[in-house]
């Protein structure tokens, strides 16, 4: 009996060069394909579980808008019928107390004082020591900086000294700075108990807020805890898992998704490039099985078999590839954002869906010749034997609809991106005649006759050649985009944020500033003029899909400084409860403009007419703007704890710094100058600039292989006719040259294509209203002087490898072929 | 004039090897129209192959107007073939994505040596072979009988001193190998070509001068068309 499998073997492996490529092909398409969704998922699980770790299982939290409050105020909550468990908890900003030469600003560390560290309410993952409720509780990378350990001490001005009970892992609650470097614009974060920072820091009796879980019965709690608080400075929020504020990268997953689509594209393209000649190739043995009573169906099976066959070969490589890929992606990834997270592999998932799609899209990819296997009609094959394959003629339909595509490029959506892209593959074989017929005169003065057929066969198989160079373009096109993306966006956002910063520094305080701080402050030399900035946070809403958000609002009036990019007279003219959010808020929202936004108040939950959408800087778009009355009034925010700050020309930053921690150091949290802020957004770019290279440069290198790829298959169907020319007189050195120039020539014209798509992409991202604001027409030169080199010498590689197999070819045994 | 001496051809397959050409000497005067005749696998096409230098003995020396072929590099037997010998093959071996016209001007393209002058020889080439309509088609758009004359033309066009062909009518009907084989004495007569023709068909071999008999890689007789009992004595061979 015929085993079928060792058959499809066979046939797979017929010709072992275009075997290996196809199978590396796939391997690398299911190994990014696997990566990037172990990637996407991993993150997603890093965020989440960070995000559950700072929220902890507390449903509620209430705060206030002065530094602290007395106890007694919630003496009544904790007791309320419905509370399960609460949890008090004290931020007090002090300084460590170290010898050496260290500015006040990098010494500044904010403890959180907690009245149980083993609280359901608290999640710290300890490394080492015990929460004993005794001692500090400081963060790895804290420890690690310090080069301290549990049982050691640290001292405090003002406070003395405190033992160290527990290290713990990296958790929001008390992110830190890694290095000292970073310490100077950000403090570092530790926890102690409640007693014993109340007692240090002269606190007794008071708290910043309490978190509590309830029994299940929310809303009654929430109006009864509301109602409570009406006559305080306190209120009750929803504790929300919501940090859109500090991270955003919805972004990022959009990158993995499009690198994954990209080589899934480029491995398919390869897939049926192999398949197609193959079948051609084999229209005479299909003729004769057909002849002696095979059937349509029972062919286009043989070779539904094959390809499955190959791709479960590429699949089982390439999945475990994959995972290794996405471990070492995700530590570059994290290792961007400075802090020491730690995630564990999600790749259950990624793997099975990997498995799956590694078997189903070479699949799809050869429907066609599955189906043109099926097709073959025995009368033509038996009598003329192999056909060649399309011939190089160009259909004026292909190119009507190619050009209709282009008109995409008006539309600003992201289905425009899709019609350039699509237009590029389908107008790529006028694009390779056109090319060829300018650069033929300087080919033919260069390279003489191996030139001349170089163009010649670069036309014979115009559609095979003009799609894998195609397929260059797109994966240059991209990088030129996400090269531009990431080359300008630093510059964009450091001149949208000194746009609406508001002021030159930002200070926030732990407690609301005083008429009489302000004073002092404007009467520093280095102040040239200053202003309060209200930020009501954190605020719960409700979005479109009625899942609870939050975000800060900022109160703003005429006079403030901090917006630029809508119009404050919107809230004039409006007289009812009105609202602008920032563009990533608004994207969260789900409304439209004009419509209700559900936002929680002291009074309850209510509705505020959004009039319109800010661009804005603060916390990346996912913030809203209230009119400063109307923020007071509604929520009762009398309050700022942020101070803006325009500085003298004169003044230089660390000596302006040095002062500001001297003085106000007592209750100073943060001093963040605009420059820090911009720092601090733009270097996880330069980091994903990198990494945005290297996926690229595999892309590209995927790219290659399909070259390789497509010159093996041209040369491999032109046995006969290279055994002719060789026959004719041409040299080996004329057969390798004719070769290489057409790898040359599919490289070029897929690196100009590419080129000349980025910039049409670069134009119509740059009118996008979605992300025009970060693209600008602006030519990211590393990043084409990278594609550039790397496309030309990885397809001249590419095509090494096929004018070796050229050259190789026995003139005798292929004339007999012919 | 071609000399071969000694000329032995054996091919591996795995432990096995087959000789198929066994210690051949042979001499081709210049300008002699000559037909190798014998059953399939007498060694009469390895003969050919060797000669145009497509490939190399196992051992024995060929000679082409003096120069050893046998002794030269595959680099140089291919820029000598180019210049001094014209092939014709069975099934024609055309470059179809080339026009006519490109098809038999292609050995002078490999040599870099086409000019304004070179080309208007092709085109007399083309007018010679009776093409001069068909100069710009593409040659997977002509008949048997009209590749066929191509691939004349482009062994021409060199002008070489020796022109081998390869059952150059094996795929024609007899009125079109007709038109061949009195082209190609057409030619031989108009240049003074040294002609070596492979051929299983006796009525190709009667157009040449003198034929080789060849069996089991060894020549196994040389008539010649003046010889009695020539045509007797080929139809008992062949038989």
């Amino acid at each position: 009996m015929l085993n079928i499998w060792r058959i499809s073997w066979r046939n797979i492996t017929r010709k072992k060069k275009r075997f290996v490529l196809t199978l590396l092909a796939i391997i690398m398409g299911t190994s990014f394909i696997t990566a990037m969704l172990i990637a996407d998922r991993t993150t997603k699980d890093v965020f989440d579980y960070y995000e559950e770790m700072y929220t902890g299982n507390a449903d509620f939290w209430i705060l206030s808008d002065e530094h602290t409050y007395p106890e007694e105020i919630i003496d009544t909550v904790q007791n309320h019928q419905d509370v399960d468990e609460t949890l008090m908890a004290l931020d007090k900003q002090t300084f460590l107390d170290l010898p050496g030469e260290y500015s006040d600003s990098q010494l500044a560390v904010r403890i959180t004082g907690v009245d149980n560290l083993n609280s359901n309410l608290l999640k710290l993952p300890v490394v080492e020591g015990e929460l004993d409720n005794e001692g500090l509780v400081i963060p790895e990378t804290v420890a690690d900086l310090l080069h301290v350990d549990v049982g050691d001490t640290l001292s405090f001005r003002e406070m003395g000294e405190v033992k160290i009970s527990a290290i713990v892992e990296y958790t929001q609650l008390l992110s830190s700075p890694g290095s000292w470097e970073r310490a100077a614009s950000s403090s570092f974060r530790m926890m102690a108990p409640l007693d014993l920072l109340q007692e240090r820091a002269g606190l007794e009796g008071e708290i910043s807020y309490i978190r509590l879980s309830t029994l299940g019965n929310d809303e009654k709690l929430f109006r009864d805890i509301q109602e409570e608080l009406s006559d305080t400075s306190a209120f009750i929020q929803p504790v929300v898992a919501d940090d859109r504020q500090s991270n955003d990268v919805e972004g990022l997953y959009t990158f993995f998704y499009l690198i994954a689509i990209l080589t899934m594209f480029i491995s398919g393209f390869i897939v049926f490039n192999m398949i197609y000649t193959g079948v051609i190739e084999r229209k005479k043995e299909f003729a004769i099985m057909k002849s002696l009573g095979y059937g349509q169906i029972s062919i286009s099976r043989l070779i539904l078999m094959e390809v499955s066959f190959i791709a479960m070969i590429g699949t089982i490589i390439g999945v475990p590839i994959g995972i290794w890929l996405g471990d070492l992606f995700m530590m570059t990834l994290l290792g961007i954002f400075e802090y020491d997270m730690v995630y564990s592999l999600n790749w259950f998932m990624p793997t099975v869906i990997s498995l799956v799609a590694g078997i189903i899209f070479p699949v799809l990819f050869s429907m066609f010749p599955i189906y043109s296997a099926g097709k073959t009609s025995i009368l033509e094959n038996l009598k003329m034997g192999a056909n060649t394959g399309p011939n190089g003629k160009v259909h004026w339909i292909r190119y009507v609809i190619g050009f209709g595509l282009l008109l995409f490029l008006f539309i600003d959506s992201p289905v425009s991106y899709i019609g350039l892209i699509l237009s590029v593959v389908i107008l790529s074989p006028l694009f390779l005649k056109i090319f060829s017929m300018l650069i033929k005169p300087i080919i033919l003065l260069c390279m003489g006759h191996p030139g001349r057929m170089a163009i010649s066969n670069l036309n014979k198989q115009l559609y095979r050649n003009a799609n894998t160079a195609a397929l260059l373009s797109v994966g240059i096109a991209v990088i030129i985009l996400l090269g531009a993306l990431s080359d300008a966006a630093p510059e964009n956002y450091a001149s949208q944020i000194k746009a609406n910063y508001g002021g030159d520094v930002r200070l926030t305080a732990e407690k609301p500033w005083s008429a009489s701080d302000l004073d002092r402050i404007n009467d520093k030399d280095f102040v040239e003029s200053s202003t309060l900035l209200t930020e009501a946070t954190p605020i719960t809403w409700i979005n479109k899909d009625m899942h609870l958000r939050q975000f800060s609002i900022i109160g703003v009036d005429q006079n403030s400084l901090y917006y630029d990019d809508f119009n404050y007279t919107s809230f004039e003219n409006n007289d009812t409860l009105s609202i602008i959010l920032g563009e990533r808020a608004f994207q969260e929202w789900g409304g439209k403009i004009g419509e209700d936004i559900f936002v929680h108040t002291p009074e309850g939950t209510k509705p505020f007419e959004v009039i319109d959408v800010a661009v804005t800087s603060h916390y990346s778009g996912y913030v809203a703007f209230m009119d400063e009355e109307q923020l007071s009034h509604q929520f009762g925010w009398e309050n700022s704890f942020d101070l803006l700050i325009h500085l003298d020309e004169n003044a230089t930053e660390e000596s302006v710094r040095n002062a500001l921690w001297s003085e106000f150091g007592g209750f100073l949290s943060k001093v963040i100058f605009v420059e820090d802020e911009i720092a601090s957004t733009t270097s996880a770019f330069e980091g994903m600039n990198e990494l945005i290279q290297f996926m690229l440069v595999l892309v590209i290198l995927l790219a290659s292989v399909g070259t390789a790829n497509t010159l093996i298959m041209n040369t491999f169907e032109r046995t006969s006719e290279i055994g002719t020319m060789r026959a004719l007189g041409f040299t080996i050195l004329q057969v390798k040259n004719m070769v290489l120039l057409e790898g040359f020539l599919i490289g070029l014209a897929g690196v100009l294509g590419g080129l000349l798509t980025g910039l049409c992409l670069l134009v119509v991202a740059s009118n996008s209203a979605l992300i025009g604001d970060f693209v600008t027409v602006y030519l990211p030169v590393e990043s084409i002087i990278l594609t550039v080199a790397a496309g030309i010498l990885l397809s001249l590689i590419a095509s090494w490898i096929s004018s070796s197999t050229a050259s190789k070819i026995d003139i005798q045994s292929s004339l007999k072929e012919g | 004039m071609i000399k071969v001496s000694g000329l032995v051809k054996s091919f591996t397959q795995g432990k096995n090897i087959t000789e198929v050409l066994k210690d051949v000497d042979l001499k081709i005067e210049e300008g002699e129209f000559v037909a190798i005749m014998g059953p399939s696998g007498s060694g009469k096409s390895t003969l050919l192959q060797l000669l145009g230098g497509l490939d190399s003995p196992t051992n024995g020396k060929i000679e082409i107007d003096g120069k050893a072929i046998s002794e030269m590099s595959e680099n140089q037997r291919t820029i000598f073939r180019r210049k001094n010998i014209g092939i014709i093959f069975q099934n024609y071996q055309l470059l179809n994505n080339l026009t006519v016209e490109e098809n038999i001007a292609f050995p002078l393209y490999a040599d870099g040596t086409l000019d304004k002058e070179k080309m208007k020889e092709v085109k007399e080439l083309i007018q010679a072979v009776g093409l001069n309509e068909l100069n710009k088609k593409q040659a997977n758009l002509l008949s048997g009988g009209q590749q066929q004359r191509v691939a004349i033309a482009r062994s021409l066009v060199n002008h070489p001193g020796v022109l081998l062909a390869d059952e150059p009518t094996g795929n024609l009907d007899r009125s079109k190998a007709e038109e061949i084989l009195l082209l190609l004495t057409q030619f031989h007569k108009k240049n003074n070509q040294t002609i070596v023709m492979v051929t299983h068909d006796i009525f190709a071999a009667g157009f040449a001068d003198k034929i080789i008999l060849f069996k089991d890689g060894t020549i196994e007789q040389i008539i010649s068309r003046e010889e009695e009992n020539y045509a007797q004595y080929l139809a008992n061979f062949m038989a």
